[in-house]
């Protein structure tokens, strides 16, 4: 059996293997973090049956918890790494062929922290621990938000640090008065103290995480900061925090609120926030003429559909949201980088310079179409098979208001529909501009497009296994007495 | 009176935090900006101190602490400061670095001015 540390270890000891690596060869560095999403998938793939049936507890250096630091490697977390693990893999294959400005080295560098710090956040099972995983990964995305150094991605990225930084800076406090009012930083034993003492006295920890946490989440009124960082990052960036990012930190808010906290009364409030969330996206995205800016908005969207759905709080919306979240991760990775390689073409962000881009980049075309028609959710993709089950699952808990809110949340799925139509349709159906440029995308981007769109394609056509093990991962996230049960002896 | 005696660190610290934000909020320079985020940095560490503060409490060294357990300092937050601090560090170098940058491209440190990315 592999231990679940390595999920961890490994990844971050290639990531400081690359100076090394670099010094030998600049290229070879490009290989490490496909090397690390390589293992990691194995190891998430061994893992998993196992992680499945019940979850694994690692003891960080033998301290029993709630004295030392233990890791939770249970459904959730493991499909989580797995998530990652593929869609780092896809980023990084895209990366060899795509960055070739810069120093490589730390792009490299900065992006396998980054997967470092989402596996970590994902996998610890102790609140200050999830706060440093969380700062490692917040801190190589706002470096490689500015990676290219030029005007946009540079106040892209100081606009981003300094909203995160805030926000980091409540998480840490939140977790201060939580350790005052418990003495524990154990998410396990938090949450079996915090459910002996119940009332209020938890709220003002409880709002300082979330709103901690919701910045990095892009949670509706915290999120100013998504368009800039998501549209002036390079591409493969983009994809990665659109495609990972903002899910880890919606991960880490449904643990805390759920698990943790076990405060089924906020539930209403983000749902109101989801709502709210995904109609605000979804309208600002329509009014775009940048079609990476667009694709941003559109994640503040896909992000409130998800908040949405889990806070539902059934075991069927649960399970239908983070179903959503995954082929999320999936579609818009895939249209970031098929987006990348039609702006490198065309030279321009401009909707309208895409035009008659199917005649010109044949692959690239299907696969931004296969991405952009899952998010929509029309069957056969990913995307039909987790808003299905979404609005089965709300429909089934019934109630005036979640059927209202369901409602509001359908409207912006059609807005969304709209204006993604409109992309397809100018890329498919519009007349190439005289003169413009336009070559096919290299072999190391076509492939991963090729291999995130077959995922889509294989999921939204079996959904079932998949469906199968997000029911236990959504099990995992509102079951508090099993999670305490596993972790505390 | 008691109550302002023994919660006056709470109060500071986090009177640090609420000047901390204000600055971010209301300055427009992105070097100030980042002056009050360093303030409000201090302000949280210095809330996890005060958490784990005893009046007259001694060292949390195994040695001395063996005599006396109980007139030992809390030493957890003082390890999650000293992560704190150096996660606080990497932020504002890599924020002073970018400030750094911005200049170069724009003449200026003045958010209002540089809005080149809008809704």
């Amino acid at each position: 059996m592999v231990s679940p540390v390595l999920l961890i270890a490994v990844p971050l000891g290639l990531a400081f293997l690359i100076p090394l690596v670099g010094m030998a060869s600049r290229r070879a560095t490009g290989l490490m973090p496909i090397l690390a999403c390589l293992f990691n998938l194995v190891a998430v793939v061994l893992i998993l049956p196992a992680a499945l049936s019940d979850a694994i507890v690692v003891r960080i250096g033998g301290f029993a918890p709630p004295f030392g630091i233990n890791l939770y490697a249970g459904p959730l977390g493991v499909l989580f790494a797995g998530l990652i693990a593929l869609a780092g893999l896809a980023v990084s294959i895209y990366a060899l062929g795509y960055i070739r400005r810069g120093s490589i080295r730390r792009y490299h560098l900065l992006y396998l922290l980054l997967l470092v710090g989402a596996n970590g956040v994902v996998l610890t099972g102790d609140v200050f621990n999830l706060f440093v995983f969380f700062e490692i990964l917040c801190i190589s995305s706002y470096a490689l938000v500015g990676y290219f150094g030029d005007r946009g991605g540079l106040e892209a990225a100081s606009k981003y640090l300094v909203q995160g930084a805030v926000g980091s800076g409540l998480l840490l406090l939140g977790i201060g008065i939580l350790y005052g009012m418990f003495g524990t930083l154990n998410m396990a034993d938090l949450a079996a103290r915090i459910g002996s003492s119940g009332g209020m006295s938890v709220f003002v920890p409880l709002a300082l995480i979330v709103s901690g946490l919701g910045v990095e989440a892009a949670i509706f009124p915290l999120n100013a900061w998504l368009p800039d960082a998501h549209s002036s990052a390079p591409s493969p960036i983009s994809a990665i925090l659109s495609g990972i990012a903002i899910e880890v930190g919606l991960y880490a808010v449904a643990r805390m609120v759920m698990t943790v906290f076990g405060a089924e009364s906020m539930m209403a409030f983000l749902m109101f926030l989801g709502a709210a969330t995904v109609l605000a996206g979804e309208m600002c995205a329509f009014a775009q003429r940048d079609v990476k800016r667009m694709l941003a908005y559109s994640s503040i969207g896909q992000v409130g559909l998800v908040l949405f759905a889990l806070s539902v709080f059934s075991p069927g919306s649960v399970a239908g949201g983070l179903f959503q979240l995954l082929s999320h991760t999936l579609g818009k990775g895939l249209l970031f980088l098929a987006a990348g390689y039609m702006i490198y073409r065309s030279g321009s962000r401009r909707i309208s310079s895409l035009n008659g881009m199917a005649s010109r980049m044949p692959i690239t075309s299907l696969v931004f179409a296969v991405g952009a028609l899952s998010l929509i959710g029309l069957p056969p993709f990913a995307g039909f098979a987790s808003k299905l089950m979404i609005v089965g699952s709300v429909l089934a808990r019934g109630g005036t208001m979640l059927t209202l809110l369901l409602g509001a949340v359908l409207v912006g799925t059609l807005i969304e529909g709209a204006y993604l139509f409109g992309v397809v349709q100018a890329i498919y159906f519009r007349k190439t501009p005289a003169g413009a440029e336009g070559g096919r995308a290299p072999v190391s981007a076509v492939v991963p497009m090729l291999l995130l769109a077959a995922l889509i394609v294989v999921v939204g056509v079996w959904p079932g296994p998949v469906a199968e093990a997000l029911r236990a991962a959504a099990s995992d996230l509102m079951d508090r007495t099993a999670y305490m049960g596993g972790v505390l002896p | 009176m008691s109550f302002l005696e023994s919660n006056v660190y709470y109060m500071g610290a986090l009177g640090l935090v609420l000047v901390g934000l204000l600055v971010i909020l209301v300055r427009h320079n992105l070097i100030k900006m980042i002056i009050g985020l360093s303030i409000m940095d201090t302000g949280v560490n210095l809330f996890l101190v005060a958490v784990g503060y005893s009046r007259g409490g001694t060292a949390p060294i195994f040695s001395r602490a063996a005599s006396d357990p109980a007139a030992m300092v809390d030493p957890v937050p003082q390890a999650l400061v000293l992560t704190a601090i150096v996660i606080g560090v990497a932020v504002l170098a890599l924020a002073l670095a970018m400030a750094v940058r911005l200049h170069g491209h724009h003449g200026t440190l003045d958010m209002r001015k540089i809005r080149e990315l809008r809704w």
